[in-house]
């Protein structure tokens, strides 16, 4: 029945993603078998929740639940509390601490706000996986100002091979753009539109009311996988490597998601639409053919 | 769930579905819910809705251009009767398959005579504006008997699946002769699904007052001062949509996330725990110092 996981996957590649909750909460209800192939395989963007013990925030995501709680990387505790929540091994959990320390630094150097949280946990085959979390919102200061927001998800696996370990590292970023705008120059008795700026000044005649508004959203994830080596030198080299690794693949992927956002989807707006009249263009090829011609002669 | 409640959220699904991807959706979903018999009737409504909404194109059958299939095309029908289409520019009406996305079955119309004038001035501006601006744009002119008002439909699409894109522009314009006044509508939406899934979606409404020299005019000249105009708000629209990029990728984008740290230099991870003990250990020869 793998089929019907990838025809699933195939449909949350498709719909838009600003309604990925919505759409994979429907398929669950769909299909209730599938719910933790889904679940564990559609990136949704972070929630975030705030830690009951220390107060501090932390994001919450497949990972860190365990039933209906999720556990904070912060104080180690579930949220609602559980008896028999999992958690690292102590040895792990040592290291989940100082990963979260050293990715807090990664977060303020390149995001200077927004929230992360790293977990670890162990693998059968004697490795172990994690997964680091960055999530940064920005709200508009006026109502026409985009507002957006960036969610990293960087899942990992390492084993150790002797003096060194390998990585497998899969990341999926989900940025999100918004912008409203609105504008209304129009004459007496004319609603403004709620939400819009008006646009003071007319050089407009009487009688010559007119009003726009309109929303442009950006939004999507992309997701990219590597494979890496990297020596081993102490207990915190795991750190250390994945860090670098993550910190790579984010400058990559940044570029990436970039040259899509305001690059592709722009030029393909142009591929429909013309701002340069094409007829005048095509005149303009016309008569350069016939002078091509009439020089040849 | 039910069998009602997951017939509805299969056609949820559909009208979601992006540009020129209607069929690859529709697959998915028949493999998902697995039941053949019950979603083709049970979708049906929604594929409509879909096809309708966005001005899905046909070409009639003894005609040599496209036609949009919209509200504003669809005929009334007798009860009981399917739906028929109507393609002003072949003065042609039509049955349409909402799966198969095909006409069939053409029968000549009689066109209104009061409104045909006009009708047809607005068609041909409107197709020589289409020649001007879009590279594979399809426009209906339609107009409803009896109102004074016309509906000019544009749509223009691109589908490139073997390079993971598609791309969607839909403008419609209501055009209210009597109340001198044009309604527009310009709608964008691009699906870029290479190793992700990213998508532009814009909504544009405006309205525009019609001087009335415009309206008193022949209908050949008034029709092509209401294109004059509609291009003049398209190219305002689309240079303001360059801005909005503009903005988001300079303010947004870079706020969101630096490119480099201040420092400009990548950061250095073995001095991160460094620090991180540094910290550790001044914290706590404090609390030494202190007591």
């Amino acid at each position: 029945m793998s089929d019907l996981v990838d025809s699933m996957l195939d449909l949350m590649r498709r719909l838009p993603p600003t309604r990925v909750e919505e759409n994979v909460a429907a398929l669950v209800g769909i299909c209730p078998d599938y719910a933790d192939d889904l679940l564990g395989s559609v990136d949704q963007p972070l929630q975030l929740r705030t830690d009951r013990a220390t107060g501090r925030e932390y994001l919450a995501c497949d990972y860190n639940r365990d039933g209906e709680s999720y556990r904070s990387p912060w104080s180690n505790e579930y949220d609602p509390p559980l008896d028999d929540g999992t958690t690292p091994t102590p040895k792990l959990r040592k290291m989940e601490i100082t990963a979260n320390e050293a990715f807090d630094t990664y977060r303020e150097m390149y995001f200077e706000g927004g929230v992360s949280s790293v977990y670890l946990w162990d693998l059968d085959d004697g490795g172990f996986a994690g997964v680091v979390l960055l999530k940064k919102t920005m709200a508009p200061n006026t109502p026409s100002e985009p507002s957006g927001s960036w969610d990293s998800i960087h899942v990992f696996e390492a084993a150790e091979r002797g003096r060194q370990a390998h990585y497998k590292l899969t990341s999926t970023i989900m940025l999100q753009l918004v912008t409203h705008k609105g504008e209304n120059e129009a004459g007496e008795g004319k609603q403004q539109h709620a939400g819009s700026t008006r646009m003071e000044g007319s050089g407009k005649g009487k009688g010559e009311g007119w009003k726009k508004e309109g929303e442009v959203s950006l939004s999507g994830s992309m997701t990219r996988q590597t494979e890496q080596d990297w020596p081993l030198h102490d207990s915190s080299s795991h750190i250390t490597n994945t860090g670098k690794m993550i910190e790579e693949m984010e400058i990559k992927m940044r570029n990436l998601l970039q040259e899509v956002y305001f690059g592709k989807t722009r030029d393909i707006v142009y591929d429909l639409r013309s701002m340069d009249d094409l007829a005048k263009a095509r005149k303009q090829r016309e008569l350069q053919k016939e002078l091509v011609g009439f020089i040849k002669r | 769930m039910n069998s009602v409640e997951r017939i509805q959220a299969a056609a949820n699904f559909i009208l979601q579905s992006p540009p020129g991807e209607i069929n690859d959706v529709l697959n998915d979903v028949r493999n998902i819910i697995s039941d053949d018999d019950s979603l083709q009737d049970g979708v049906l409504p929604a594929l409509q809705e879909y096809n309708l909404a966005q001005f899905i194109t046909v070409e009639v059958p003894g005609t040599e251009h496209q036609s949009i299939v919209s509200e504003a095309a669809r005929l009334p029908s007798p009860d009981g009767e399917e739906d028929r289409f109507l393609d002003p520019r072949s003065n042609m009406s039509f049955r349409f398959d909402h799966l198969s996305l095909e006409a069939s079955d053409p029968q000549p119309v009689e066109m209104d005579a009061d409104s045909e004038p006009f009708r047809a001035a607005l068609e041909s501006s409107t197709l020589n504006y289409l020649l001007a601006h879009y590279h594979d744009g399809v426009a209906s002119v339609f107009s409803v008997a009896g109102s004074n008002k016309f509906f000019v439909q544009i749509v223009a699409n691109k589908y490139n699946p073997s390079n993971y894109w598609s791309g969607r522009w839909r403008s419609e314009y209501i055009v209210s002769l009597d109340e001198n006044k044009v309604d527009g509508k310009i709608l964008a939406n691009v699906h870029y699904y290479e190793q992700g899934n990213v998508q532009l979606a814009t909504d544009h409404t405006l309205s525009l007052s019609l001087p009335p020299a415009v309206v008193t005019s022949s209908p050949a000249s008034s029709a092509a001062k209401i294109l004059a105009l509609i291009e003049d708000e398209e190219g305002k629209y689309q240079s303001s949509l360059n801005d909005t990029y503009h903005e988001m990728g300079e303010k947004t984008f870079k706020g969101l996330r630096r490119a480099l740290p201040m420092t400009r230099q990548k950061l250095d991870w073995d001095k991160v725990l460094g620090y991180k003990l540094g910290a550790e250990l001044s914290a706590s020869k404090g609390v030494f110092g202190s007591s």
